[in-house]
């Protein structure tokens, strides 16, 4: 039914599209702030033993 | 015969749910989004959402549902009958039994804070991008972009 399922998109895909162009849809004062929300950062801390294992070299976080 | 039999059953399930059903005569409203909270659980009237299923009205009493969101303009009529509207991306909304409502958006705004001449190069830049888009993958990426920047338009005008 949906086009976008058929080539492996899901929901999730879908809505942040529909964010990102409702963002730069706003007003030039808005956009600034919102185009923050672009971007989301995800930290990754193993944990082994019940005590935090720090990592020994910084990875490049992939985008998505 | 088994199958009036059957109608009565469900019938009576119907009945008796009905009666067992805490519908409250008020309806509490929680929208939010991640860029901002615009009601939290609010008494209003009705609310107006725009849903892959189809667009549909919530008063008080509505029959449980979920339904997820699609690109469009939530309408909310406050208790005093002041009507708000917004523009939602995507998201949920949840209708539960005692009559509480949650809509929740990845980005809501206010209308007036949609430009309506930038929604319309926008629509006229993704419908290059999605004429000209390579594999079926951006262009279904393209199509849905443009499909938000056509209700981003409509909302606006």
């Amino acid at each position: 039914m949906k086009v976008w399922r058929d080539v492996g998109l899901t929901y999730i895909h879908y809505s942040n599209i529909a964010a990102r162009v409702v963002r730069e849809a706003l007003r030039v004062e808005l956009r600034a702030d919102a185009a923050k929300r672009n971007i989301s950062h995800v930290k990754f801390t193993p944990w082994v033993n019940g005590r935090p294992v720090p990592r020994k070299k910084k990875e490049p976080t992939s985008e998505s | 015969m088994s199958f009036v039999k059957n109608a009565r059953l469900l019938a009576a399930r119907g009945a008796r749910l009905a009666q067992n059903r805490s519908y409250s005569d008020e309806m509490k409203l929680t929208f939010a989004a991640a860029n901002k909270t615009f009601y939290d659980a609010a008494v209003v009237r009705q609310i107006d959402v725009p849903s892959f299923s189809g667009s549909f009205g919530i008063l008080a009493k509505h029959v449980p549902t979920l339904a997820v969101l699609k690109p469009g303009v939530v309408q909310v009529v406050e208790n005093d009958g002041k009507t708000l509207k917004f523009f939602v991306s995507s998201g949920s909304v949840t209708v539960n039994e005692d009559s509480s409502v949650q809509v929740l958006a990845e980005e809501a705004h206010n209308i007036e804070d949609i430009d309506a001449n930038d929604a319309r190069q926008l629509l006229a830049k993704y419908q290059s991008q999605l004429s000209s888009a390579g594999d079926d993958k951006a262009k279904a990426q393209a199509a849905i972009a443009v499909e938000v920047a056509e209700a981003l338009v409509k909302a606006a005008e």
